[in-house]
Formats: C-alpha cells, sequence, structure tokens
C-alpha cells in the first residue's frame, strides 16, 4: 500500500467518522435530509465519473436512480427479500440501463448526447414511471411502500430506524468516492481521460472507444443506481417526484457548480441539494420589517440556475475546483508545497 | 374516417407549433452557437405573462378581442426584452466558449425561470389557456363531416407564415444576410464589418418572441401549467433536429410530422408519457442516421 493510498483511506475514514456522528442530536426531518444528501450525493458521483473523468453529458442521472429505487422497491414489497438483496438488484438494473442510454452515446457526444438523455429523462418521467401499462414496476400510483426492512438481518426502515439506513449508506459512499478518486490514476481511469480529451486519439493509442464508454455509463448508472435504491428504505415510500426531469437538470447543474472533476465535490453538492430547500422551508418564513414572507422551495432552485449561470461565467472549474487552486496558490506561495526553493549564494 | 381526419388536425396544429417552437431553436443556434434548452421556459414565462393580462388585469367590460390583443402584446414585449437581457446579460460574455457550456447555461436559465413562473403562478393550478380566435369559431368540413376550429386555423396559418416570414427575411434583407454570414462564420463576418454582437442580440429577441408565441398558441392543447410548457422544449427540439439544426424549411416539415406522430397514436393509445416516447425515437432516429458529424459544422 503505498502512502498515498494509505492517506487516501485514512481521509475516507475520518470523514465517515466525522460525518457520522453529525445528524445524531437533531430532529428526525435532519436525519432523513441527511440519508437524502448522501443519496443525492451518489447521483452527483455518478457524473463525476460521467462527465469529469470520461467527458460524457448526461441530463438522465435521476432516472438511473429512479429506477434503482423502483426495483428495491419492487424487491422488498413484492417479494419481501433482505434489503441487500434489493439494493443489488437495483444496481444490477441501473448498470444495465446505464448501458442501453452508453449505446447511442457510441455514436454522439455533447450536445446531441444532451439532447438524447434529456428525452431518455422525460420519458421515464412522464411515461414508464407515471403510466398504467408500467405498474409492475412502479406499484401504480401510490408507489411501493416499504415499511419494515432488514439488512444484514438488522432492522432498518425510515420510521425508528434512519441512523441505521444512514450509517450503511455514508460507509458505501465513502467507499465508493474512496474506489473513484483510485480509479482516477489507475489503467482504466487513464482510458477515460484519453477519451474526455479526445476521442479519436484514444482509439488511435488503442482505447477501447465502444467498450470503455459503455463500462462508464454502466458504472455511472449503478453509482446513482445504488444511492437511489436506498431510496424506498429512507423515505418509506417510492414515488414519481424525486426523480423526475428537473431532479436530473438539478443534478447537471449542482455538479457543475460544485465541481465536476472532484469526487469531495459530490458531497458538498449532496448537502447542499438535501438540505438547503429543508432548511429554507423550516426557518425561511416569518415577518421582517412589518412584512411577512415565506421562501419556498423554488427559491432554492432560483437560486442553483442563477449561481450556475454565474459560475459558469466566473468560475468553470467548479465551486470545490477554484477553492483547491486558491488553496494550492496560497500554499505554493507560502513556499509550503511546489514552491522550489532555489538557494541564492 | 372522421376521426382520423379530426386527429389529423389536432396533429397539424401540434404540428405548427413544434415548428415555431423548433424554429426560434434553429435561429438562436445557427448564429450565436447556443443550443437553448430553456426554450420552452422562456416561452412558458411569456405566456404567463399573457395569462396574467388576460385573466388578471383585463377589465371585465372591455371585449375579448381587446384583452387578448393586450394579452399577447405584453408577452411579446415582455418576450423580446427578454430576450435581450439574457444576450447582454449572459450570453455575450460566453461567446467564445464551447458549445455544450453555453447548452449547461441555458440548464441554469431553464432551473431559474422555470421555479420563478412556479413561485409567482403556483405550479399545481389549472390555468385556463388562452385563445386567439373565440373557440365558438368552428367550421364543419362538408365532405369529411370534420369539425376544424378557428384556432387551429390560426395556429397553422401563424407557424407557416412565421416560417416563411423568417426565410424571406433572411434571405432579402441586409440585416438577414448579416444574420447568415454570422451564421456560417462569426470571425469572417467580423473581418467584413458584420455586427456580430448586434445580430446576436437580434437573434435571441427574434428566438424569444417566437417562442413566446408556440407557447401560447400551444395552451387550448395541453394541460398548461409551469412544467408541461417548459418541457416542449423536448418536441420542439426534436423537430430542429430533423431540419438538421441548420434549414428552417426542413425544420418546419419536421414540426408538422412529429405533431402527426405524436398525435395519431393517441387514436389507440390513452397515454400523456407516449408521445414524448416518440419524440425521443424521432430524435434517435435523426441522430443515428444523420452523421452527428454533420451537426458539427453548425456548432461554434
Amino acid at each position: 500500500m503505498t502512502s498515498r493510498l494509505m492517506f487516501r483511506v485514512l481521509g475516507a475514514l475520518v470523514a465517515f467518522a466525522l460525518l457520522a456522528r453529525i445528524p445524531v442530536g437533531f430532529d428526525v426531518g435532519f436525519k432523513f435530509d441527511a440519508a437524502l444528501a448522501v443519496i443525492w450525493a451518489f447521483g452527483l458521483l455518478s457524473l463525476v465519473l460521467l462527465t469529469g473523468y470520461v467527458g460524457q453529458i448526461s441530463l438522465c442521472q435521476a432516472t438511473f436512480a429512479g429506477v434503482g429505487a423502483y426495483t428495491a422497491g419492487m424487491m422488498v414489497s413484492s417479494a419481501d427479500v433482505d434489503y441487500l438483496v434489493a439494493v443489488i438488484a437495483g444496481v444490477v438494473v441501473a448498470f444495465a440501463l446505464g448501458v442501453i442510454v452508453g449505446l447511442p452515446a457510441l455514436r454522439l457526444r455533447g450536445i446531441t448526447l444532451a439532447i438524447v438523455t434529456l428525452g431518455i429523462a422525460l420519458v421515464f418521467d412522464r411515461y414508464i414511471f407515471q403510466d398504467h401499462a408500467f405498474e409492475w414496476f412502479t406499484g401504480g400510483t401510490g408507489g411501493w411502500r416499504v415499511g419494515q426492512a432488514t439488512m444484514f438481518g438488522l432492522r432498518m426502515d425510515s420510521s425508528t430506524h434512519l441512523m441505521a439506513a444512514y450509517l450503511v449508506l455514508l460507509a458505501l459512499f465513502c467507499l465508493v468516492a474512496l474506489l473513484l478518486v483510485n480509479l482516477h490514476e489507475s489503467g482504466a481511469g487513464r482510458r477515460f481521460r484519453a477519451i474526455r480529451d479526445s476521442e479519436l486519439a484514444a482509439a488511435t493509442m488503442g482505447v477501447n472507444l465502444t467498450r470503455y464508454k459503455l463500462l462508464a455509463f454502466g458504472m455511472s448508472a449503478a453509482i446513482a443506481g445504488m444511492g437511489g435504491s436506498f431510496y424506498p428504505l429512507v423515505a418509506g415510500s417510492v414515488s414519481p417526484q424525486p426523480f423526475w426531469l428537473f431532479t436530473s437538470l438539478q443534478f447537471a447543474a449542482i455538479a457543475v457548480l460544485m465541481g465536476v472533476r472532484y469526487v469531495p465535490a459530490a458531497a458538498l453538492g449532496g448537502a447542499f441539494m438535501a438540505f438547503v430547500p429543508d432548511v429554507l422551508t423550516r426557518y425561511g418564513h416569518g415577518t421582517f420589517m412589518g412584512h411577512a414572507y415565506e421562501i419556498s422551495y423554488d427559491w432554492f432552485q432560483i437560486a442553483v440556475g442563477v449561481l450556475l449561470i454565474v459560475q459558469l461565467i466566473a468560475l468553470p472549474d467548479g465551486v470545490w475546483g477554484d477553492l483547491r487552486s486558491r488553496v494550492r496558490h496560497a500554499r505554493s506561495a507560502a513556499g509550503a508545497v511546489g514552491g522550489r526553493r532555489v538557494k541564492v549564494a | 374516417m372522421a376521426a382520423f381526419a379530426a386527429y389529423t388536425i389536432i396533429g397539424l396544429s401540434l404540428g405548427g407549433i413544434f415548428s415555431l417552437a423548433a424554429l426560434g431553436i434553429v435561429l438562436i443556434y445557427r448564429t450565436t452557437g447556443v443550443l437553448n434548452f430553456a426554450h420552452g421556459a422562456m416561452g412558458m414565462f411569456s405566456t404567463f405573462i399573457a395569462w396574467q393580462v388576460f385573466y388578471g388585469w383585463s377589465h371585465p367590460f372591455w371585449p375579448g378581442w381587446l384583452s387578448t390583443f393586450l394579452a399577447v402584446l405584453a408577452a411579446l414585449i415582455f418576450a423580446a426584452g427578454m430576450g435581450l437581457f439574457l444576450e447582454f446579460a449572459v450570453f455575450r460574455w460566453v461567446r467564445s466558449r464551447e458549445p455544450v457550456v453555453k447548452a449547461v447555461i441555458t440548464i441554469g436559465v431553464l432551473l431559474a425561470l422555470q421555479s420563478a413562473a412556479s413561485l409567482i403562478w403556483k405550479n399545481n393550478q389549472y390555468h385556463l389557456p388562452i385563445y386567439l380566435a373565440p373557440q365558438q369559431w368552428v367550421w364543419v368540413v362538408p365532405v369529411a363531416d370534420v369539425p376544424i376550429g378557428a384556432n387551429s386555423i390560426a395556429i397553422i396559418v401563424v407557424a407557416l407564415a412565421l416560417a416563411f416570414g423568417l426565410g424571406a427575411f433572411l434571405r432579402y434583407t441586409s440585416f438577414g444576410r448579416a444574420m447568415r454570414a454570422v451564421s456560417d462564420s462569426p470571425t469572417s463576418a467580423s473581418l467584413w464589418g458584420v455586427p456580430v454582437g448586434k445580430v446576436g442580440a437580434v437573434s435571441w429577441m427574434l428566438g424569444s418572441l417566437v417562442a413566446a408565441l408556440a407557447a401560447i398558441l400551444i395552451t387550448p392543447f395541453i394541460n398548461f401549467d409551469t412544467t408541461s410548457l417548459t418541457l416542449l422544449i423536448i418536441d420542439a427540439l426534436a423537430a430542429a433536429l430533423i431540419g438538421g439544426l441548420v434549414s428552417l424549411p426542413l425544420t418546419v416539415l419536421g414540426g408538422f410530422i412529429l405533431g402527426l406522430l405524436e398525435t395519431y397514436p393517441t387514436i389507440w393509445i390513452q397515454s400523456i408519457g407516449f408521445p414524448r416516447l416518440v419524440a425521443l425515437v424521432v430524435i434517435l432516429a435523426v441522430l443515428i442516421v444523420r452523421n452527428p458529424r454533420g451537426f458539427s459544422v453548425a456548432a461554434k
């Protein structure tokens, strides 16, 4: 184990230990937000792989999460399996869908790929998740209800054992994030980045474009689906609303806003996406200088849109990327890293 | 047979709206290189301005045509202002960036406009549609016994007139020639003294106007709220892709074909989501059959 890998494992463990303790003292609403934050962070992490590493655009990541959620919900509600099996099934189905979505991506790139994935997100949102023809998959208008579920033989459900679900989610997230950070310099990661920089050059160097693009889409969908498959456990039921088109668009917007090339930005974005709307609706009403005001969820989405525009004009590398380069710059200016000290006689 | 003819009328009206919306997308894309995902949202916001004037602010004693006229006028003025604002506040600053970055910026515009409208006019509320011509004006075609509403005719006529009008504007006026020059190559156009910035501003204004018109016209056909009009974008993009994001006549044709393709299945399949699947299949078919590299020629 190289020292770099050890450092990263240590970082993941410390992050897990810190984040695991944070929601303990809060009420059930914030505990739910914490679990939701990890679910959304999985969705953003899937974009770090797909867009940040491989350079492919996708506007249907919430669809992958939704397919994972519905698969897991269906498994638990109708077959009453252990939740671990349901999660595995959700990830497998999301992976398969990701590979299918990746097929048109073999011929498309850039905006045309964005159009196609937008269409896919819309078809799943308006048709598959809502139409009567797919009730066997979506559980009808009420969706699947997950009252009691067990994982590794432990009880986990939304009402009383939310923290257990949160811990499992968080541990999985830290693991996947660690794997993604390590993927960056691995052989597959180098091939991915070669595809991002130039598909033509990558193909010339012997990278199998078909295999690696499909793999990227499948892996990305599997990551989003892994988060999504925990949604029924955390929320107690599945409905189309959390996985509709606008969540997909928010994923894309927040991933770019936070810095689509950086793994920690996904965690930051997940927390942003789960906590800010809830805090706004909880505390965002009252009176100010005699005028009653109320801040609703819509303000969050307005803020995301406006921040995205400002960020793309001013900070192209995202919030995390900008912070990172500022810290690097300050440190090298202080002579701590990289700043070669030249001896002057 | 009568049902088939009636669905044809609906399909053609929808197609007219799709081609209108797509015209705006093609116009903006050709001259500024921005693929505008917020096109539906921009039309939606202007439509709500019209709705506000028509149902909120007009006086009950005014004649109906005056309210309609004022509503559409207000929406169009607002749309022109919004197009200019977006060009000057946002897209002027990213002119040299890759097309993908510009497209992602329009997603930001989409999110902001959609939630702002939902904040003002409430998302899940039923809104009465805006009729350009009175609903009672219906003609029955004698042979096929098909009723044709004046609204359907208005939509088809407006769509065709705008398509030909835009085409003529681009072809025969000097400003239209400037726009075509910019769409071929902004750099060489600016070397020849074409005001590239002005051309961009005018395209945004025109595109926004056309989007507003399309969105107002579609309100009688769909359950109209902030999201459904925003999602008009996918049909408009499908029609625009049929025209290769370049050709105006092909775009209009594509819009009408898409409208018919989306309407005929509803004879047998009662589903609000199925037409979206048709649009996706059309998009995939166009993109896979045509060489997608062809589109990068138009991309700047």
